[in-house]
């Protein structure tokens, strides 16, 4: 049971660090209230406008495409350096060292192909663009 | 002996199948990308299901995984990152038939959708990764296929984009499964860093000669890091603590994907739990270990969970959310089937994986029948559905079905898997468990039959106009019913099934 003490004791010193560094401000801060302490950045820009700002969807589907490739990447780099010995070794079959691989690779493609068919790649529209096509036609 | 020899790898045969047709619905989606061909999608999703579940039996009838003399021993894939045994096979069947019933459902429910392609990829990669639970038999496999599993299910959850419900529950849904997710990954990896290990076998050696020689040092960080596992099977199994998204989440989601969440997602995240804790933490050993005895947690668990399910169940309005809170306390009975292992008896194990399989018709069934009420638009209370029995006798007596077997009356399917918990409970040794089954079981008749009395003897509070028969909904529903009941007879077969597969896992 000796361990449990040890992960209790963590847990308490965990909780006891950063409540005694409160309480201790606590009680040797001086109190000098002012309006611009409570500014949003005390010692930066003025903020204009509010936080809630609408970003575009698409910055998420091409950081998610993105993803998807580095880690493609990241995949196909360690295969690419032990692809030549597994080639001239006889433990595996060239069908056995490439398969996996192109296989996939080929469901990533679908993925991508998929993506692609469905807009995710075409830059949005703001709503004046829309309009505009909308007439031009 | 098989007549073919067939490769290794075609042991994921059912996996591998489940993923193909999710791929093929991307290609189609890709091609056709605007298509709302209800037809060709669903019925590709389905044939896949059922191609699955085919190949899942037929692997389970000649012996693939089995041990003895007949069998192949079970097939470890990949260093044994996966592992095809009996257990495996009998889970992914029930993925399986769970997946074809929903896309059958779903054909009808999901008329007029705009996201057609997209919903059934979604369910068929979840699908994918839920069998993939089954087969898993690493600390990362299983990690990977859970997320598999879960992340196609929030999107499912919020597919109906215009309703604020379906946002909502989406957005709790994920909220809570990343947290729980969090809490897993912490477990796994302290874990590790208590054996050194992440395959389920090695860490079961390694903690069996720390607890042999004594040279084992961290007994209390693996005591932790098991803890933690189990946070995160309660999540996906919706058991206490992490039950309380699965109210909200099966509210508002399409009610074929809360059929599909409670019923195949419950079952995988249980095989999970199940090899995890019979494979992995060896009894004897882990407890010499970390000095509890870890059946203990589940006996806690099971009690709670079954108590809380139900008499939440018992109160509410909504007929949608009291089978979210009943399928909160059949976690809880399936729980047994963990709390039991102290025992060393299969049967209690055994009697959980019965119990998942049969809930997997008739709690899919029921979901599907709200579903069949949403269609209509009768309403979401005990009260809309007043007097539904005249209008569709047909499904009203399914429902019926479902209800008394959910209950566990004899003689449904329901009432078999319930008293093999009971007996496997009492052999155990467990009687506050067993107790509690039956004081729970008493109490659910109480709210089923309000909902049976609702249907067939209260009046209907308006004229209701006839109502329509959509013919995917009333196959599945009327699918799901013949298996409840017909499940009892072919109960053999499937008993043996389940308690070969517990008593390999255990032996």
């Amino acid at each position: 049971m000796n361990d449990w003490i040890a992960i209790g004791a963590l847990a308490l010193v965990g909780l006891l660090i950063p409540l005694g560094m409160m309480a201790v401000s606590y009680l040797l801060r001086p109190s000098v209230p002012e309006t611009s302490k409570r500014a949003t950045y005390e010692s930066g820009e003025v903020p204009t406008g509010g936080t809630r700002i609408r970003f575009n969807i698409q910055y998420y589907m091409v950081a998610l495409l993105f993803l998807v490739f580095d880690i493609e990447t990241v995949l196909l780099f360690p295969w690419a350096v032990v692809y030549l010995d597994a080639v001239e070794s006889d433990a595996v079959s060239l069908f056995e060292i490439l398969a996996p691989m192109v296989a996939f690779v080929v469901i990533l493609l679908i993925g991508l192909a998929w993506a692609w068919r469905n807009g995710a790649v075409e830059w949005a529209q703001t709503t004046r663009q829309v309009d505009a096509e909308g007439n031009r036609s | 002996m098989a007549v073919v020899e067939l490769p290794e790898w075609a042991a994921l045969a059912p996996v591998l199948i489940l993923a193909g047709t999710a791929l093929a619905l991307f290609v189609f989606d890709s091609i056709n990308p605007r298509s709302t061909n209800r037809t060709v999608l669903a019925g590709t999703a389905a044939i896949g299901s059922l191609v699955a579940l085919g190949v899942a039996v037929w692997f389970t009838v000649a012996g693939v995984g089995a041990s003895g003399l007949e069998g192949f021993g079970a097939i470890e894939l990949f260093d044994g990152q996966l592992v095809v045994d009996q257990m495996a096979l009998y889970f992914m069947i029930i993925v399986a038939v769970v997946t074809a019933l929903v896309s059958v459902a779903s054909y009808d429910y999901m008329e007029g959708h705009t996201y057609q392609a997209e919903y059934y990829s979604l369910v068929m990669l979840a699908a994918t990764g839920m069998a993939t639970m089954a087969a898993a038999n690493s600390l990362v496999t299983i990690l990977i296929a859970l997320e598999l599993a879960s992340l196609p299910s929030y999107a499912l959850v919020a597919i109906l984009k215009d309703n604020r419900g379906s946002i909502e529950a989406g957005l709790k849904y994920f909220l809570i499964g990343a947290l729980s997710s969090a809490i897993f990954v912490y477990g796994i990896s302290l874990v590790y860093g208590a054996t050194g290990y992440l395959q389920l076998d090695a860490i079961a050696t390694q903690l069996e000669t720390g607890a042999a020689d004594g040279e084992f040092a961290y007994g209390g960080l693996l005591g932790l890091g098991i803890l933690m596992l189990i946070g995160g099977f309660a999540f996906k199994t919706a058991s206490v603590p992490f039950h309380f998204w699965a109210p909200e989440a099966y509210e508002g989601a399409p009610a074929p994907i809360a059929a599909f969440l409670s019923s195949a997602s419950k079952a995988a995240g249980f095989v999970i739990a199940f090899r995890v804790f019979t494979t992995a933490f060896p009894l004897d050993a882990t407890s010499a270990l970390i000095g509890v005895d870890w059946t203990l947690a589940f006996v806690i668990l099971a009690i709670v969970t079954m108590t809380v399910g139900n008499f939440a169940a018992a109160t509410q309005q909504n007929v949608k959310r009291m089978l979210a809170y009943s399928s909160i306390g059949h976690a809880g009975y399936a729980l047994i089937g963990l709390a039991g292992l102290g025992a060393g008896s299969e049967l209690v194990m055994g009697a959980a994986m019965m119990h998942l399989l049969v809930y997997g018709f008739m709690n899919t069934g029921a979901f599907l029948f709200v579903a069949l009420a949403e269609h209509w638009g009768v309403g979401r209370t005990f009260e809309d559905y007043n007097g539904l029995g005249q209008r569709a006798p047909v499904a009203c007596f399914a429902l019926v079905i479902f209800m008394f077997s959910l209950a566990g009356i004899p003689p449904l399917g329901g009432f078999w898997s319930k008293y093999f918990l009971f007996t496997g409970a009492i052999e155990a040794g467990l009687l506050v468990v067993a107790a509690a089954l039956i004081v729970n079981s008493a109490l659910s008749l109480y709210y089923y039959s309000r909902l049976v009395k609702a249907v067939w003897f209260e009046e209907p509070p308006a004229a209701r106009d006839s109502l329509g028969q959509p013919t995917g909904l009333y196959a599945a529903i009327v699918f799901a019913a013949v298996m409840t009941v017909v499940l009892l007879p072919g109960f053999g077969p499937v008993v043996e099934t389940a308690l070969d597969a517990a008593a390999a896992m255990i032996a």
